[in-house]
């Protein structure tokens, strides 16, 4: 289910008043797997909201242009296209199916008509066209209207063909497939600001890919151990910067997020920034480390800012202060007392993501 | 353990042996998948670590981590498995909950650490060289051989990883097939049948002492089923 907020202007001050605007998909119990969403993104103007469920389909809404008779409606979002992404595979060499889950979903700036998104499942990233058809040529000189083909020693004239307009057809075709880069679980992935550029991680290496080439890509971070009893750290999130094509940060699974600069060197070992808070001595648990694991990582539009999604809360971080967060806001902090029984039916190793809003407020 | 159960107290006390037993099956459980999910897998064992820590810490008593180790327990070391039980063996202590908890502990990691062997026998660590430093240190900066010889399950990802590697010969090294080998199956040595298994089994030994006659025409039609097995 799919819970599209709305917000309203509150009764004084900075209050915000949250509700929902609009809630789509089934509401009853029953629930199929497949159609539990897995990811949610809005793309750069917020007109189109696309959606990926664990069977592999992605669902994209579309926002209906605001029209005078309902001022009060923000602008209700109804369904634009459907399509299947990714399809459950099997890898014959480890014996083991590969998930059709879709795990993250990016659109790329627009550049034309067209748009264009990433999707990716554990292993494969794809590059979907969606395109919009509105008209169609009537009157083919070498095809019937039924569109088999004319004899062309039968034609005696030429004409010239006439667009018609037709319901409005939206079509999905994949464009790119980026595959067999990743040998871990694909948990990001992040549109370069140069537009041309993207990069994806998976829990223990980030690669650096063309949109235009799919049968290569580079290595930027590789975090595995040379012995894997040494692994105590996995990555969990990355994200380029939204105006230096040449940094991105990538946050682990012990809550600390390293900020690199891609001209430093070509394999991006060593960060230029490394920003942990330390750790609280008062409130300090078995399962400290579980609830710093950060789940998420989002830079401000501005570029400034850098906002990080842990267990219980959501940080702030200024890019040039590394050692603590700007600002901390405890998202549910009465979860605390509960830590020991969410470990035991693991929820508390749930992922939560977090975005900016457009001001950045 | 009832849901809402509020957090130890104090945060250095060592967790219960429920919940330690709890982490542990979630490690197993994670290896189990073909593919782990890492960061489950990273987190569970960390979070393992820092209970064993205590633990230890907690069977040291408050003297001071300098104290003679008592982790220099001079138990014989029989295989290489076992020996990364060393550092994890304490001995038992006034409080009644630590020897179940460690003795539990013990339990569950060799039998995780069985499940190691199948794949690739522990790197041997040395114990008696290593005591001097946890000793010493008593502190997280020890070398990883000592703490990962607990938690070693993760050596199993180095092995098996995502790719069967060359170590296949490893995997059936400590299956004793000795039981199988022709010359005992052969026709003639049935004959000999009686002396046969009061070597290998004391038990059927008795058996065959009391009722004589009987146990040895169940024992022979055992025989007869499992040569036939083995020829096919």
């Amino acid at each position: 289910m799919a819970g599209v907020a709305g917000g309203g202007g509150g009764g004084g001050g900075n209050d915000f008043q949250w509700c929902f605007s609009q809630v789509k998909g089934a509401i009853d119990e029953d629930v199929a797997e497949a159609d539990i969403i897995s990811t949610v993104e809005f793309n750069y103007s917020g007109d189109l909201l696309a959606t990926g469920d664990k069977g592999g389909r992605v669902v994209i809404f579309q926002r209906e242009q605001e029209n005078k008779s309902r001022p009060h409606s923000r602008g209700e979002y109804n369904v634009y296209s459907t399509f299947q992404s990714h399809e459950p595979e099997f890898d014959y060499l480890k014996s083991l199916e590969i998930e059709e889950k879709i795990n993250k979903i990016r659109w790329l700036p627009q550049q034309n008509a067209a748009h264009f998104l990433l999707s990716t499942n554990d292993k494969t990233i794809k590059l979907w066209k969606i395109s919009e058809r509105d008209k169609r040529a009537e009157g083919y000189n070498l095809k019937d209207e039924d569109g088999r083909l004319r004899d062309p020693f039968r034609i005696t004239s030429l004409r010239v063909p006439i667009l018609k307009p037709m319901d409005l057809m939206v079509e999905a075709s994949p464009r790119r497939i980026f595959a067999n880069a990743h040998t871990y679980h694909i948990n990001s992935i992040s549109v370069n600001s140069d537009h041309e550029t993207y990069l994806s991680a998976d829990d223990l290496r980030i690669n650096l890919w063309h949109l235009e080439i799919t049968d290569r890509s580079f290595n930027i971070v590789d975090i595995k151990p040379a012995n894997m009893e040494e692994l105590t750290e996995v990555i969990t999130a990355a994200e380029f910067h939204p105006h230096h094509c040449n940094v991105f940060v990538y946050s682990s699974s012990k809550g600390t997020i390293r900020l690199c600069d891609m001209r430093s060197s070509a394999l991006c070992d060593r960060h230029s920034k490394f920003f942990e808070e330390p750790e609280d001595p008062s409130s300090r648990s078995f399962f400290s480390e579980i609830i710093s694991s950060i789940s998420d990582v989002k830079f401000s539009h501005s570029g400034r800012y850098m906002m990080t999604r842990d267990y219980l809360s959501v940080k702030v971080w200024d890019l040039n202060m590394e050692n603590r967060p700007v600002e901390t806001y405890q998202v549910h902090e009465y979860l605390r007392s509960k830590l020991c029984s969410l470990y035991e039916n693991d929820c508390i190793f749930d992922k939560f993501e977090c975005c900016w809003n457009g001001s950045d407020r | 353990m009832e849901g809402g159960d509020p957090e130890p107290r104090d945060p250095g006390a060592a967790p219960a042996s429920s919940l330690f037993n709890i982490s542990m099956v979630k490690l197993h459980q994670s290896l189990r998948h073909v593919e782990p999910n890492l960061r489950h897998l990273v987190l569970v064992a960390n979070t393992l670590r820092r209970m064993q820590d205590q633990m230890q810490r907690e069977a040291r008593g408050p003297d001071s981590p300098e104290a003679p180790s008592v982790v220099d327990s001079p138990a014989p070391v029989s295989d290489s498995r076992d020996s990364g039980l060393e550092p994890c063996r304490q001995p038992p202590s006034d409080s009644q909950g630590d020897d179940l908890l460690l003795s539990t502990m013990d339990t569950s990691i060799s039998t995780i650490l069985e499940d190691l062997g199948q794949v690739e026998v522990l790197s041997p660590a040395r114990p008696e060289e290593e005591q001097p430093l946890a000793g010493a240190s008593g502190a997280r900066q020890e070398p990883a051989r000592t703490s990962a010889p607990c938690l070693g399950p993760l050596e199993l990802l180095s092995s098996a990883s995502y790719l069967l590697e060359d170590g296949l010969e490893d995997i059936f090294e400590d299956i004793d097939t000795s039981m199988y080998d022709c010359d005992l199956w052969s026709p003639t040595s049935l004959s000999g049948f009686k002396a046969f298994s009061g070597a290998e089994d004391s038990d059927s030994k008795a058996l065959a002492g009391a009722e004589d006659r009987l146990d040895m025409s169940d024992l022979d039609y055992l025989m007869d089923v499992l040569v036939g097995g083995h020829a096919l």
